[in-house]
């Protein structure tokens, strides 16, 4: 199918003067897209700047690095939605996608000329590279402001043999893997910044050209090998980062933070029922774990192993959650987030005083419990290095492994009892109460399952927090973490797995990335919460 | 004797407690939000007087004098200016738009806004030229007659803070009493709290009579702040936090929705917390426990009295 054919409307007086723009120009577009697409390919050959110094190194010619290794991509991504919108497909709509890269180039390489200038001094210092960076991206977003739109065709999604849509998935996750790799590997500021801009750039345009739908679609039609590949990257992020603790760290707390937001979501999610002193569960376990662990400072003689305390802590949580939650489901609604937040508190509080001056000596108050050894299953050590295949695994990387098999299992409990009848029951509860109960829904043994399902999943998690941590200390489950993992619950989408793990990642990420990139030391907030 | 000092003690912090509480009942009664920023109001009154006497009256805060006691009007002035200001943004900019969200959205942008309110004074409140850093507690200047040395009627001490405390809550009650009760404004805000639907078709502009209870709470909020500040001397970023939760339990305590459960209910809660301290035996009384007690208490009402004490009827919305 061809473009130069006259548009479908003729009469071009009704259109608006952008419709009216697009469909006088918008033969233009594939070739200003795939013309700032060169230019955007061809900067990062050039040399971007006389100083050497910043940005990486991007004053050599034909030796792209960094920054030019971005605007190139973004060049192909540019030539090759230029090169569709001229083919055409019915189950794409390149237009929009070129209009996010022309957005996107301009911010990235407006951002890096910036820099360029004020790191170096002056825009004396930004070399031909970075002005003819400038000019693709202006082509480019020529392009994306005449491309004509197309509606899109979803039934014309081409159905690949299985092994290439297989093969498709495993390319994502393949590049997946590589770019958070990449991106965690990075220790300037200001490229990290442009590299944010430019993968925000693809993706969006990726999503806006109907790519994500059609992505979507694959994924739908191979759930168990999306599944079972996403577990893959997972499992082999941290082969990725060469024995370095500093990012394993961070995906530990991650995940932690994750699988308890998912304990969260069984109870808000699915159940409705919103609970805002959430956090005291991760803390019962974690406290649970500590008390009955082999550090000198616990207060309880008794030292089972491991998995007895884990028993433990899920049985110790799930208590406080029947207990908490046996006169509480009464009262619905805003009044149970408050009754809940009461419980946190007093669960705070209560570990605050429990000191042997103000009560019974069970947690050493303010101080916590510290010098908690790490886990030791069959004589494997948690806390030292071993090598797999040649490369070192930390310690972090031994609780990441743990952790990821917790998670397994919290996703695998949320998805068996959201696919039952239990979870049925839940999400009729959650729509209409009183229509459930109508419906011979046991509301109340349903709403206490919840609260009891989900403080065992939060008590588990926080048995191997304890022991990741060494210590744990009453300032760990302030009220402001249970908003946190509400928000991460919300922010994701209630009652998904996916959202709650993307947003429990973002929520975890980015006040960290934005904080402890510039200075290269370790902020306050991140030394406290982090061992 | 120590009853009655118990006694005054708890009507200090039961007064402090109702003021706050008037802004979270009043709230809720007309649009069942549960204002969860309303403590950082009250932290952001305590500011403002604070700013206000330090652009004012700067060389009787710096010699470490205390301030005339016509500084008083001029600081309450302040309070209530920054108070109010921040309120109306607030539900300018965050509630308003979330009017006809779903349940969730309001409370989580509350928490939002709780947060915001907290670190921006921490952060910023030192920027401002001369102004000191609120990391750490700041010192909240003393003020002629009502700062002071304490009385001692009958062997019982009583602060002077305590006296000013205990007149605000008493003005501000008869105040508000003669505004709800008597004045047009006051009279539609009870319309609208009973039916917003039908109050619109009545003529009545629920936007601004919503804002007007946003108006109230802050007013009353930031006359607390002061009085906090009078009491414990020093202010901090995270005053609101406790005290917005303690108020909130107060509310809940009266019948939230309703104005006088919630200076009842803020008066019980003081009075039983100060017992708590004094006459639970053994190492669960004393100070360290009354946080728990009063949570407690909010839990014990929530179960067996959810309508609170003056039983306002109970708004049940999932």
């Amino acid at each position: 199918m061809s473009t130069t054919t006259l548009p479908e409307v003729l009469d071009t007086s009704e259109l608006s003067r952008r419709d009216q723009m697009r469909a006088r120009y918008g033969t233009l577009a594939p070739l200003l897209a795939i013309g700032g697409g060169v230019l955007l390919l061809l900067s990062g050959l050039l040399s971007w700047s006389y100083d050497d110094r910043i940005l990486g190194d991007i004053s050599i010619r034909f030796f792209p690095a960094g920054i030019q290794i971005y605007a190139m991509v973004i060049g192909v991504v540019a030539i090759a939605l230029g090169a569709l919108l001229r083919v055409r497909p019915a189950w794409l709509n390149p237009g929009r996608g070129l209009a996010a890269v022309g957005w996107g180039s301009m911010v990235f390489v407006v951002v890096a000329l910036v820099t360029i200038s004020r790191q170096a001094g002056g825009s004396v210092n930004i070399n031909e590279g970075g002005w003819v960076a400038l000019l693709g991206a202006l082509l480019v977003f020529a392009a994306g402001w005449v491309a004509r739109r197309f509606e899109l065709d979803v039934r014309s999604w081409p159905r690949l043999p299985g092994w290439a849509e297989i093969l498709i998935i495993v390319v994502m996750m393949a590049v997946l893997l590589f770019t958070t790799a990449y991106t965690l590997g990075l220790d300037d500021s200001w490229t990290f910044v442009c590299l944010l801009v430019a993968l925000l750039t693809i993706a969006v345009a990726l999503v806006g050209s109907g790519f994500g739908e059609y992505i979507g679609f694959v994924g739908a039609n191979n759930r168990r090998v999306l599944l079972l590949s996403a577990l893959l990257v997972a499992f082999l992020f941290p082969f990725t980062q060469d024995g370095s603790d500093a990012n394993m760290s961070i995906a530990t707390q991650i995940l932690i933070f994750a699988a308890t937001a998912l304990g969260l979501n069984i109870v808000v999610g699915l159940a409705g029922l919103l609970d805002l002193g959430y956090i005291a569960f991760l803390g019962t376990g974690a406290y649970v774990g500590a008390m009955l662990s082999q550090s000198t400072f616990a207060t309880i003689g008794w030292k089972p192993p491991f998995i007895i305390v884990m028993l433990c802590g899920m049985a110790v949580a799930s208590t406080f959650g029947l207990i908490i939650g046996s006169p509480t489901l009464r009262v619905s609604g805003d009044y149970l987030a408050i009754v809940t937040l009461g419980f946190g508190e007093i669960f705070r509080l209560a570990m605050f005083n429990l000191d042997g001056t103000n009560g019974p000596d069970l947690t050493n108050g303010p101080n916590g419990i510290p010098a908690i050894p790490d886990l030791n299953f069959f004589g494997f050590d948690f806390g030292k290095v071993h090598t797999v295949a040649g490369i070192p695994l930390g310690r972090f990387s031994n609780y990441y492994f743990l952790l990821l098999l917790l998670i397994a299992f919290v996703i695998l409990v949320f998805s068996r009892l959201n696919d039952s009848r239990i979870g049925r029951g839940w999400v009729a509860i959650r729509e209409d109460e009183r229509a459930a109960e109508a419906m011979g829904v046991n509301v109340f043994g349903l709403k206490l399952l919840a609260f009891a399902v989900g403080a065992a999943l939060a008590g588990l998690a926080g048995t191997i927090k304890a022991h990741q941590d060494t210590s744990v200390t009453p300032d760990q489950y302030i009220f402001l973490e249970s908003a946190f993992l509400l928000a991460a619950v919300v922010l994701g989408g209630m009652g998904t797995v996916a959202g709650v793990l993307v947003g429990a990642t973002i929520l975890k990420l980015l006040p960290r990335s934005c904080v402890t990139r510039p200075t290269t030391g370790c902020c306050s907030s991140g030394c406290s919460s982090s061992s | 004797m120590d009853f009655a000092q118990q006694l005054v003690n708890g009507l200090t912090l039961g007064s402090l407690y109702a003021l706050i509480a008037v802004g979270y009942t009043v709230v809720y009664g007309i649009i069942q939000l549960i204002n969860f920023a309303h403590g950082e109001i009250f932290m952001v009154g305590a500011f403002g007087a604070l700013s206000t006497a330090l652009l004012f009256f700067r060389s009787y805060v710096d010699g470490g004098q205390m301030l005339p006691f016509w500084a008083l009007p001029v600081m309450i002035i302040g309070a209530v200016a920054a108070s109010v200001t921040i309120a109306v943004l607030m539900e300018r900019i965050a509630y308003r738009p979330l009017r006809n969200a779903p349940r969730l959205a309001p409370l989580i942008t509350a928490i939002g806004i709780s947060v915001f309110l907290q670190e921006a004074v921490r952060l910023l409140y030192g920027k401002i030229p001369s102004f000191p850093d609120a990391k750490q507690k700041v010192p909240f200047p003393k003020i002629a007659i009502v700062s002071g040395d304490a009385w001692t009627p009958f062997g019982l001490t009583i602060q002077r803070s305590t006296i000013f405390t205990v007149g605000a809550l008493i003005i501000c009650a008869a105040g508000l009493f003669y505004f709800v009760s008597r004045t047009k404004t006051g009279r539609a805000m009870q319309a609208v709290s009973q039916d917003p639907d039908t109050a619109r078709l009545m003529g009545i502009n629920v936007d601004r009579i919503i804002v007007v209870a946003f108006v109230i709470g802050a007013t009353l909020a930031a006359i607390a702040g002061i009085a906090q500040g009078l009491q414990v001397t020093n202010v901090n970023f995270k005053m609101g936090f406790l005290a917005g939760l303690k108020a909130f339990t107060a509310a809940v305590l009266g019948g939230i929705g309703n104005v006088w459960g919630a200076v009842l209910g803020g008066l019980t809660l003081g009075i039983v917390e100060a017992m708590a301290i004094q006459f639970i035996p053994g190492t669960f009384g004393g100070s360290s426990w009354k946080d728990v007690w009063a949570f407690a208490i909010l839990i014990l009402v929530l179960v067996f009295r959810p309508q609170g004490l003056l039983g306002a009827k109970v708004v049940d919305r999932a």
